[in-house]
């Protein structure tokens, strides 16, 4: 990573966004975090219009599936439909633990999935692997302007 | 004689409810007169109608719903035997009885065949009201069935509903549950952590407190969804290889397992007929237990099966700590636990699922064992899907 | 090895770097079955059912494919446009585990679907660092698609 890595949360509760925030906290990475609380606002964001016309785009986007206005599998499917958007990993981070909705988030080119824990410290666990894999090893490609 | 087409309609008295509803269906007035006066005179109250055609009789069945049909044979140009058709035809249930002029044997017995609830001959007509009378009680022993029948059907329909209404509430709950108490968790372990010693030292004793009733309420909360997911119908029945599926369980259970030192083995598993997550979930909660349940020996768990007619009766035995008899029914009910919550941890499901899911399939679970020397714990499942189970029946 | 038990198909036609990767996986016990193949027609008749592995099931797919980019007969990228491609497939994790530092295989790997991309490092160590992270990330940390999934959500209830 040349700059430091930019990285979405898509999640319409602000306490599960402070606890993710709260494991990355002093993360050797020093990723940047942004998140917005709807699928309409995570679409905004990606395609940088309205408020978010200057914003970077991310180089990771964690989300979750529950979400008002417009779903997560909606926005996954915006996503990996896009040219320009379809090369950013998203991580599902959901509680759901449903076959049926893992399955049908692979089909729609989640990159993976990832079940969030019932307590701190695994919760704390899977936000730290999912930064460090992601940051940390895999490579990604440049975002550009 | 009568011309086709023309009907009589005699009434006796006022109409009322009890009158008996009598259709005749005669071409021959004079003969219909005949039976009509035979049954006044043996005390029947009677409101009559008489039809000659077909067509007639078939309109006059589905308008007036007799009590009781009188046919003659002979009607010209169709056959009073036709009228059993029509009403077979219509589904209609009414007794009829065959009146009629000199009837072979053979056609008297097709006309029985066909439905009627008895013949009686023009010349004996002094059999009529016995005839009507007995016909008429039958029908009403019949009615009576169907009406239970009905009653009890619906019963089980309310009943069945009534089940799949509290499962439902009892998954819906557990599972919409789980989300605001994962938060409580979540923050009292964070608080917990962040604030340790910063504050005075009851803070951090409420703080325990707090934290570990939300971790167990998450635990009885994940239990509960499972015990309620066991009657929902995503449940699929079908032939399970207890060998996979034991090595499926085993896997999971690995670092337990070794953990604990636990030495678990099995002979050759059969094929059952059920679900395979749900049989892999009974094998799992058992071995769990005996895991959980150990001794300070070295733990000896050993899983066997044998075929006791229909079913496969599965054994699994251990060395751990054994439970006196007098619990040994009571330990598969729901949140039934033995132990004090600091001896051991878990509340009390484990048991109430695998019992759940084993009566699902027709079987019985139950234990064997004395306090201080190790339990065997015993299920039956079916060996055979319904089909196999009728034709080795058969 | 029950050819629809496999944990993990490895690509590569590297013998050192298939003995480090299986060396590294065995060792951290994080995948009982991993299955090799040296080409991408390999790789492709495994995945799909076919030729040499007619007998396999489109049911039981492996939990994770790593992918080398450079290889004989079918390169990678090929392979994972066919995986990527096709209903049946699609849902398998795929991870490109190269050499490559192009740029231009990253944006393609990841525009055709790839789950992630790993640069296979050039010291021994931290390949087998890289390797057990993988490992970890891929098969504890993720959930994968299908039948495997149910059974991990059980364990996840201890």
């Amino acid at each position: 990573m040349k700059t430091a890595p930019e990285l979405l949360i898509v999640d319409d509760n602000p306490a599960d966004v402070v606890l993710a925030r709260e494991a990355l906290a002093g993360s050797a990475h020093h990723c940047q975090i942004n998140s917005v609380g709807d699928g309409v606002e995570a679409l905004a964001f990606l395609n940088r219009t309205g408020d978010y016309a200057t914003r970077v785009r991310p180089d990771l986007v964690m989300l979750d599936l529950n979400l008002p206005k417009k779903d997560g599998l909606t926005v996954l499917a915006a996503v990996k439909a896009d040219p320009d958007l379809r090369r950013i990993p998203v991580v599902i981070f959901s509680t759901s633990q449903l076959g049926r909705d893992i399955t049908r988030c692979y089909k729609m080119g989640a990159n993976c999935y990832i079940s969030k824990p019932g307590n701190l410290h695994d919760y704390f666990s899977a936000v730290k692997s999912i930064e460090e894999f992601w940051f940390g090893f895999a490579s990604l490609p440049e975002q550009g302007e | 004689m009568s011309s086709a087409g023309t009907k009589l309609e005699v009434q006796d008295s006022t109409q009322s409810k009890a009158k008996l509803q009598v259709l005749l269906v005669e071409d021959n007035l004079a003969d219909a007169e005949l039976m009509l006066r035979e049954l006044r005179r043996d005390g029947f109250d009677i409101a009559t109608t008489v039809v000659q055609t077909r067509a007639e009789f078939r309109r006059r069945i589905k308008e007036e719903f007799p009590d009781i049909i009188l046919a003659d044979y002979n009607l010209g140009d169709w056959r009073g035997v036709e009228a059993l058709e029509i009403l077979h035809g219509e589904a209609l249930d009414i007794p009829v009885i065959m009146v009629t002029g000199a009837l072979g044997d053979v056609t008297a017995v097709e006309c029985i065949k066909q439905g009627a609830m008895d013949y009686v001959l023009k010349d004996g007509l002094a059999r009529l009201p016995e005839a009507i009378r007995r016909a008429l009680r039958e029908k009403h022993e019949r009615s009576l069935r169907h009406q239970a029948e009905q009653d009890l059907a619906r019963k089980v329909d309310e009943l069945a509903r009534s089940n799949a209404d509290l499962e439902q509430f009892a998954y819906v709950a557990s599972h919409d549950l789980q989300e605001p108490l994962r938060m409580v968790v979540a923050y009292t372990q964070l608080l917990s952590e962040r604030y340790k010693g910063k504050l005075d030292e009851n803070a951090d004793k409420f703080l325990g407190y707090a934290s570990e009733g939300a971790q167990r309420m998450q635990v009885l909360i994940r239990d509960l969804l499972a015990f309620s997911r066991v009657g929902r119908q995503e449940a699929v029945s079908g032939s399970v290889d207890c060998n996979a599926v034991m090595a499926e369980v085993l896997q999971s259970l690995a670092s337990t397992v070794e953990e604990s030192g636990a030495v678990v083995t099995h002979g050759a598993l059969p094929d059952v007929w059920a679900d395979r997550t749900q049989v892999a979930q009974v094998l799992q909660n058992l071995i769990q237990n005996a895991i959980k349940f150990r001794s300070k020996e070295a733990l000896v768990v050993s899983v066997q099966a044998e075929k006791a007619a229909q079913n496969w009766l599965f054994s699994i035995r251990d060395n751990g700590i054994g439970i006196a008899p007098e619990y040994a029914e009571s330990i598969f009910v729901v949140f039934q636990r033995l132990h004090a919550r600091d001896e051991y941890a878990g509340n009390g499901m484990g048991l109430a699922i695998c019992k759940k899911i084993v009566e699902r399939y027709g079987g019985r679970i139950w234990v064997e064992s004395q306090a201080g020397s190790g339990s065997t714990f015993k299920f039956t499942l079916p060996a055979h899907g319904p089909e196999e189970r009728v034709a080795e029946q058969a | 090895m029950n050819p629809n038990e496999v944990d993990i198909l490895l690509v590569d036609d590297s013998q050192d770097d298939i003995d480090l990767t299986l060396h590294a996986l065995r060792a951290e016990n994080l995948a009982s079955s991993i299955f090799v193949a040296r080409d991408g027609e390999e790789a492709l008749d495994f995945l799909f059912c076919s030729g040499a592995h007619a007998q396999r099931s489109f049911d039981r797919p492996p939990k994770l494919v790593l992918l080398d980019l450079k290889l004989p007969k079918v390169d990678g990228m090929q392979v994972l446009k066919r995986v990527k491609g096709d209903a049946r497939t699609k849902i398998i994790p795929v991870v490109l585990m190269t050499s490559s530092k192009e740029e231009q295989d990253l944006v393609i790997g990841y525009n055709l679907g790839a789950n992630s991309y790993i640069q296979k490092p050039v010291d021994f160590d931290e390949f087998r660092k890289a390797v057990k992270l993988l490992g970890l990330y891929w098969l504890v940390v993720n959930q994968p698609p299908l039948a495997t999934g149910k059974l991990k959500a059980a364990k996840q209830g201890q």
